[in-house]
């Protein structure tokens, strides 16, 4: 595999291990959504190589086609991209709710919800 | 039948809740039947294994593993669970008389049948795991029977103790007997057999010649030395002394602290004849016996002092398993038996003493000769037999045990260190003894005790500890023959080979009988002169029990620190753990197996779009962690989630570009949405050192990453599953899309959980988003109210376009104070 894309995916992962390790719920999030993105391109990664143009289909009669790409992670990452997503929704919710009750960013600010 | 015997007096111990109908006595005579009938049912067996037969059962549950249920009755398993059953019944009858006006003696009983159906399962197993889940049960049921009066401090300190003590043993044991099978499976046991006490013992040869010998032994030791209170681990058997009395005589006496014995004397053949082994188990017995009985005629307690000698003996019958051989074996088993009778015999007589006068108190006792002419005499028997003085059995036993010094093979200092240490235990058991008979039964009434309806109590609590005390006396001037050919398979199961040996009491004048007249001479003298030695008062002077309760706060201490420190409360910190535990798994092996096989190629074929659009991530993401608006960064991470889909884009991956992108563009509203109420600008909240700190551990585990993909794409050992799905997708799927066909057909439940997932994930958002409405009247309350109030403004009035910090402040509830620290945060931006 070129060299490029594991560049690319540990960037991903550096860039999301520093924001998680932050203080602010909103560099959490930022974290949060890089971390996403690296996993599902490690995952891509770990298919049956990378090819171009050759779609993860069969002919009609169900036969292999001559080229095919790697269908199972593609799958497995659909999935993960939506579970993600949804998480992320509701880091969003939780931040926004927690801004509104403690009146901050800072997670250390967070100590109590009594005043929610 | 074993199977059903333990069984038995498992589901049967509900029955002890009849212990709360009166009348008490004939409750505890009647329930006596039950262990009179396994008692009854193993004596019939006794031919069989007399004659060298075994029986052998086994349900089987996992057989490749070596899980099944396994029982065995040989010569030692008869031995103890005789003495089991037989004590037994003494007890349960002593105990209903004993407890007569305890509206506890219900609870009593079902714990005492438990214990006894944990206490044959560990005498009977015949797989090394069988045996220690009942070796646990009995810990746990010595613990409820310690703590039975739960409302006196020392009598749950009591039981903590035991069950730490016995608990921590019991770890060790657990992984000292894995590791004695994983020896057995190295040298060619079956996994199967590798459990089984027989195939352990048949194999013991070899074992002993593996490297894993020596920690399995070290473990086992730990295991059966704190179950059977060898010193260091000696003190939780006098603080189990807190336990009513019936289960002081039956478990702290006659059978619990005797499991440790037991499985030592059953693993003898397969572990035993090395200097690791035999040293060890005569140095840690000798020391426990002479500390023991040296401790003991300091003691006041009638039950303290009978304690402290119980301790002494098991230290002596580990000696004796120490000293190995034949006279070894003969010495254990006779030695066993003959300590059962004495000690549950004077225990339930120190109950007695204790329910009649009130006391047990050696200083507030007297003169009780007067009084209870039985129970003196019943007393007097068992204690001439733990003085070991002739014609009773007692005196038999010390005779075997010194025997076993004179005669053993073990290289030099040993016997002689078991010969001495037998003498002095000798010596302090008849001072105790000594001391015991004389404040009780001898010299004036004592002005504490209430003397006028003081009586010798009703045969149903007499009955019990006279039949023990009657057997010291019969079983030697009688019944030799007989016990001998009960106890010889028993000393053979020890022994590792059949034989037999014949007891006796008087066969000429030999340096054994010289030394035991000796001794009694030396104790009679030492006991009448009332002289005392310098040294027992040292020895005494070292409490364990204190020691431990140190080490235990000590514990409690180091663990609240280490809490305090590692569980911070901060997420952040959380996060560190994790992501170091994982570089730590996940660096392993790039250390371990180096770089070699990871390759380093550029694309040959790569196009220029491509490397545009590789390239553009990484500067995605710095840009992402530098900017400074939130904005800014939103956009950063907004190219980083279009590369990516990019990605899906050139490398054949259309369905995942399609989601991406939506997913993509539906965050970017969402966070446009979020982020519009919270400040506009980031703060720089950590110190500069803890940037560069998370920079560094951050950069690392990028590049393990990065190199985990490289060497994972590298590897070329596992096959791909792609060739299966595409050649089945339409035979089995029924389509042609592949991808598609896995996420509803192959994986569907995959599907299914990510739906859940979703579901969850939309019920926790309304739930966080509407809660604020349904708080109305949290806002009565002026603090709380400020809080709240000012927070919707921002969204209602649709304000959220120019969420400015100047708002946040203006809603806040102490606004000088906000904005002074926002203020700050401004100026601090990197």
């Amino acid at each position: 595999m070129s060299i490029l894309l594991p560049v690319a995916i540990g960037s991903l992962f550096a860039g999301a291990i520093y924001l998680l390790l932050r203080r602010s719920v909103v560099k959490l999030f930022l974290g949060l959504t890089l971390l996403s993105h690296g996993v599902h391109l490690l995952i891509f990664s770990m298919g049956d190589g990378l090819r171009r143009g050759l779609p993860p289909i069969t002919a009609a009669d169900g036969s292999t086609l001559p080229g095919t790409t790697d269908p199972l992670v593609q799958a497995l990452i659909l999935t993960a991209i939506v579970i993600s997503f949804g998480i992320l929704a509701f880091i969003l919710a939780l931040a926004y709710r927690a801004n509104q009750a403690v009146k901050s960013d800072d997670l250390d600010d967070m100590v109590t919800t009594d005043r929610l | 039948m074993l199977l059903w015997i333990v069984l038995f007096a498992l589901v049967t111990s509900p029955l002890g809740l009849l212990g709360r109908r009166t009348p008490r006595p004939l409750i505890g005579w009647g329930l006596a039947v039950l262990p009179l009938s396994l008692f009854v049912l193993l004596a019939l067996q006794i031919p069989l294994i007399a004659s060298g037969g075994r029986l052998d059962e086994a349900v089987p549950w996992v057989p490749a593993m070596g899980l099944e249920l396994r029982f065995s009755l040989d010569g030692l398993g008869m031995l103890f669970a005789l003495i089991i059953t037989g004590i037994g019944t003494l007890i349960v009858g002593y105990a209903g008389a004993y407890m007569a006006n305890d509206a506890g003696l219900g609870r009593f009983l079902v714990y005492m049948f438990l214990f006894m159906g944990a206490m044959l399962g560990v005498v009977l197993a015949g797989n090394i795991l069988t045996m220690f889940v009942f070796w646990e049960l009995t810990s746990i049921t010595s613990y409820l029977l310690i703590g039975y009066k739960h409302d006196y401090p020392d009598a749950r300190r009591g039981a903590q103790q035991s069950l730490l003590i016995t608990g921590i043993g019991g770890l060790a044991l657990l992984l000292g007997l894995l590791i004695l099978a994983a020896a057995a499976q190295q040298v060619g046991v079956s996994v199967a057999d590798s459990y089984r006490f027989d195939a352990l013992i048949a194999a013991g040869e070899q074992i002993r010649q593996t490297a894993l010998y020596a920690p399995a032994v070290a473990l086992i030791f730990l295991g059966c030395f704190t179950k059977s209170a060898q010193f260091p681990f000696h003190f939780w058997l006098p603080g189990a002394m807190q336990a009513p009395t019936p289960a002081s005589a039956f478990l702290h006496s006659a059978t619990m602290v005797k499991a440790g014995i037991y499985l030592l004397a059953r693993l003898s053949p397969a572990l035993g004849e090395t200097l690791l082994w035999n040293g060890t188990l005569v140095a840690v017995g000798g020391f426990t016996f002479v500390f023991g009985s040296i401790v003991a005629f300091r003691q006041y307690d009638i039950k303290a002092l009978l304690a402290y000698t119980t301790l002494s003996m098991l230290g002596g019958l580990v000696m004796m398993i120490g000293l190995g051989g034949k006279y070894g074996a003969e010495a254990l088993v006779t030695g066993i038996l003959a300590h059962a009778l004495y000690k549950s015999s004077l225990f339930m007589v120190a109950g007695i003493i204790d329910h009649e006068a009130g006391t047990r108190d050696l200083n507030k006792l007297g003169a009780l000769r007067r009084y209870m002419p039985i129970t003196m005499v019943v007393t007097a028997i068992a204690l001439l037999s733990q003085m070991g003085i002739p014609i009773l059995m007692g005196f038999v036993s010390k005779e075997w045990m010194l025997k076993a010094a004179l005669e053993s093979s073990l290289p030099d200092p040993w016997p002689l260190v078991a010969l001495i240490a037998i003498v002095i235990g000798a010596v302090g058991y008849i001072i105790a003894a000594w001391r015991l008979f004389r404040n009780a039964f001898l010299g004036e009434p004592s002005p504490t005790v209430q003397t006028h309806h003081l009586v010798d109590p009703k045969w149903s609590m007499l009955l019990s500890p006279a039949v023990p005390s009657a057997l010291s006396l019969i079983l030697p001037l009688g019944l030799l023959p007989a016990v001998s050919s009960l106890l010889s398979p028993a000393a053979s199961a020890v022994y590792g080979a059949p034989f037999t040996f014949e007891l006796y009491l008087y066969r000429g004048v030999n340096t054994a009988l010289l030394i035991s007249l000796g001794a009694i001479a030396l104790g009679v003298l030492f006991a009448t002169q009332q002289q005392r030695l310098a040294a027992h008062k040292i020895i005494a002077s070292i409490d364990g029990a204190v020691v431990f309760d140190k080490l235990i706060e000590g514990l409690l201490a180091f663990a609240t620190g280490m809490t305090r420190m590692i569980q911070s409360g901060r997420l952040r910190t959380y996060l560190l753990y994790i992501v170091l535990v994982f570089m730590l798994f996940v660096g392993t092996p790039f250390v371990a197996y180096g770089l070699d096989d990871i390759r380093f190629v550029l694309d040959e074929n790569l196009r220029f779009y491509e490397v545009v659009v590789t390239a553009l991530i990484p500067i995605a993401v710095i840009a992402t962690i530098a900017a400074r608006s939130r904005l800014g960064a939103i956009i950063a991470l907004g190219v980083a989630g279009a590369m990516v889909a990019l990605i899906f884009v050139l490398f054949s991956a259309p369905d995942l570009a399609l989601t991406q992108l939506l997913i993509e563009v539906l965050s970017t509203v969402f966070l446009l949405f979020v982020f519009s109420v919270l400040p506009s600008r980031f703060a720089s909240l950590s110190p500069a050192w803890v940037r560069w700190r998370d920079a560094f551990i951050a950069t690392v585990f990028g590049v393990m990453m990065a190199m985990l993909v490289l060497a994972t794409s590298s590897n070329t050992d596992f096959p791909s599953l792609a060739p299966w799905f595409l050649a089945n997708s339409l035979s089995e799927g029924k389509g042609t899309n592949v991808v598609n066909v896995i996420l509803v057909d192959f994986r569907g439940f995959d599907t299914l959980g990510e739906i859940v997932v979703l579901f969850v994930a939309v019920l926790g958002i309304y739930g966080l988003l509407r809660f604020r409405r349904v708080k109305p009247d949290v806002r009565t309350s002026g603090r709380d109210a400020q809080t709240i109030m000012p927070g919707e403004d921002p969204v209602l009035a649709g304000n959220g376009a120019s969420p400015s910090a100047e708002h946040q402040v203006s809603a806040g509830v102490e606004p000088q104070r906000l904005r002074k620290s926002i203020t700050e945060k401004d100026a601090n931006d990197v």
